[in-house]
């Protein structure tokens, strides 16, 4: 296949390397490199969404206000965009000397804008929609050199639907997910992106063990993608009386989440851990 | 996945397809995957006319991607905050129910979830004059209920019977039934409802774990599935039609649901005379809502609130109420 010039050079010319996206959760210098499948991996409400958008942020801030200014796809595959949150904690990063309280002036919205429009929104129903949608976007990366980064919230949204519709063939029940993470594959090689995907624990509910759950359970093509691992936990509240169906909205705030990280090899894990509050994540 | 057809696109003739079909691509994911220039010489077709139709799929099957400025552009103008009726309980959840979102009320048995549903839809379809549809999976859905609610409001017997041929109720007693309510709603069943008077703004399934629950469990996989397909076609009809979703659920701890169905804030009702010492003493802030349905005092308490900066409920604010004024539709905001 014939590639224009203007291709070659966007396919070829350095993309921005995300090697220092966030230097508190990954080991020394062991950062995502050019090509890298990051995976947050945990059950739900263990801070992997926050987490998520506080990488996004990171990456469409501009430099002035400490991000990395690229563009970033995010393949939003169970409609789980918060528009409004993610603004918010844009919005806190850009001024953090305001008060919470003062409305938006034009000159933050003009800012806002700018970091907004280096977002691409991609709304995907089934697993099919997404392995065509990322052929789709191979002609984004191909032609948009500030993209170096692919997010996906989150990778396992189709897995119960797959098992279901792959009938009692295992490997039916895998295809699309193979397919796409054979697609990942090519275009992590051919346009040196990066890639950062989140992935629901199953809950077993004849587990065993509780280690049992951390057990990676997606096909094996992307097992063999993913370089870091994520595992996000929640820590226990110390004094986590009988009331945690009615926890205060102070305890949520100071709720601490431990995000553990494993890479591909010689690189030792790191831990490190965070809260959430009403600007995004604040690790400790 | 979608089966190759002929008269798809320009170009995919019968023929056509019946070559590709004996190179084993009978889907168009099968053609967009695989290797046009070796598939051009398996059917012996031209590689520029399969290039071409590969292209035509893709566009059509694909989905587009939308700037982050133009979609929060968008949900500036089409996100409408519902008022509950009740101001705490407003201020509780951020000033109201967010259209385009789900919000579930979980609480044990009697706790109050079906009573704050009664109220809301009663609010919505009386005060801000806009429809509500009730999906009633338990039978506890009272119309008597609805009616006490409404003469409390007002006395008007025209007023009453207006408001209450404003929520349209639906009964499904188990997944299908659900999933071929939500379905057909999607696909026309809203505007059918809107036909009345003003636009269904809120979507309210009470509930939704007694249809679900007695999937879950046991070694199949079919459960989790139809749980995933109902979270995602009432997040799809949220989104798309910009309405509220309100849903009941009586399970605290219900593994995908939450994770597939990511409801915005979940809120946790229980009587106050029980386990409320908890709620209430645990800590300085706790947003406490008193809601006074019949002779029983409620206690609610959001602990999975989103925190969205006040500038941004303000702004959200200040446009619908400009709406308001202008006429242009009936958002109704401001809680108090």
């Amino acid at each position: 296949m014939s590639e224009s010039g203007a291709q070659l050079f966007a396919r070829l010319e350095a993309r921005r390397c995300l090697k220092e996206i966030e230097p508190r959760l990954f080991p020394e210098d062991g950062g995502p490199d050019h090509g890298e499948v990051v995976e947050l991996y945990g059950t739900e409400g263990t801070g992997k969404t926050e987490l998520l958008y506080h990488l996004l942020c990171r990456c469409v801030l501009p430099k002035a206000a400490g991000g990395l200014e690229v563009d970033v796809v995010f393949v939003d595959t169970n409609y789980s965009l918060d528009m409004l949150r993610l603004v918010s904690i844009i919005d806190s990063r850009l001024n953090p000397a305001l008060s919470t309280s003062s409305p938006i002036a034009g000159s933050d919205e003009e800012a806002l804008r700018s970091c907004l429009s280096r977002l691409l929104v991609v709304h995907c129903s089934s697993s099919s929609q997404l392995l065509l949608t990322l052929h789709f976007l191979e002609n984004s990366f191909s032609s948009r050199p500030g993209l170096a980064l692919l997010l996906i919230d989150s990778i396992s949204a189709f897995y119960w639907l797959d098992r279901c519709e792959g009938g009692a063939s295992f490997a039916k029940q895998e295809d699309k997910l193979s397919k796409c993470s054979e697609l990942l594959g090519r275009l992590l090689r051919d346009y040196r992106i990066t890639v950062l995907a989140t992935c629901h624990a199953l809950r077993r509910s004849h587990r065993g063990t509780s280690s049992d759950s951390h057990r990676p359970y997606l096909c094996r093509p992307w097992q063999r993608l993913v370089t870091h691992r994520l595992l996000c936990r929640r820590q226990e509240a110390p004094n986590n009386g009988s009331a945690a169906a009615g926890s205060s909205e102070e305890q949520g705030r100071r709720q601490v989440f431990t995000v553990h990280c494993t890479s591909r090899g010689t690189r030792a894990p790191r831990s490190s851990s965070f809260y959430v509050t009403d600007g995004g994540v604040e690790f400790t | 996945m979608v089966v190759l057809r002929a008269g798809m696109c320009p170009g995919l003739e019968e023929d056509l397809i019946r070559d590709l079909r004996a190179a084993d691509i009978k889907t168009v994911e099968d053609l967009v995957s695989s290797d046009i220039e070796e598939l051009a010489q398996k059917c012996s077709a031209s590689y520029k006319a399969l290039f071409a139709i590969r292209r035509v799929l893709l566009a059509q099957h694909t989905a587009f991607p939308v700037s982050g400025a133009d979609l929060y552009e968008e949900l500036l103008s089409s996100t409408a905050i519902l008022s509950t009726g009740n101001p705490s309980f407003d201020k509780l959840l951020d000033s109201g129910l967010y259209t385009g979102e789900i919000t579930e009320l979980s609480g044990g048995p009697g706790s109050g979830k079906s009573q704050v549903c009664f109220g809301v839809a009663v609010h919505i379809s009386h005060q801000l004059k806009q429809s509500v549809i009730y999906i009633d999976t338990t039978g506890g859905l009272s119309a008597g209920r609805l009616l006490q609610m409404l003469q409390t409001e007002t006395s008007d017997t025209e007023a009453q019977m207006e408001a209450l041929q404003r929520i349209h109720v639906f009964r499904s007693f188990d997944i299908f039934s659900l999933l071929d309510c939500l379905h057909g709603l999607s696909g026309g069943g809203l505007q059918q409802a809107s036909v009345g008077g003003g636009s269904v703004k809120a979507v309210i399934v009470d509930s939704v774990s007694a249809v679900i629950s007695p999937l879950l469990g046991g070694k199949q996989n079919e459960g989790m599935s139809l749980m995933i397909q109902v979270a995602g076609v009432l997040k799809t009809m949220a989104k798309d039609f910009n309405i509220a979703a309100l849903v009941t659920n009586h399970v605290t701890r219900s593994g995908g649901w939450r994770a597939a169905a990511g409801p915005r804030r979940v809120v946790g009702s229980h009587p106050q005379n029980q386990s409320s010492a908890g709620a209430a003493g645990g800590g300085r802030g706790a947003l406490q809502s008193l809601l006074g349905h019949a002779d029983q005092v409620l206690q609610t308490a959001v602990f999975h609130q989103r925190a969205v900066r006040p500038a941004v409920v303000e702004s959200l604010q200040r446009r619908n109420l400009w709406k308001e004024e202008t006429g242009r539709d009936r958002f109704l905001t401001r809680a108090n």
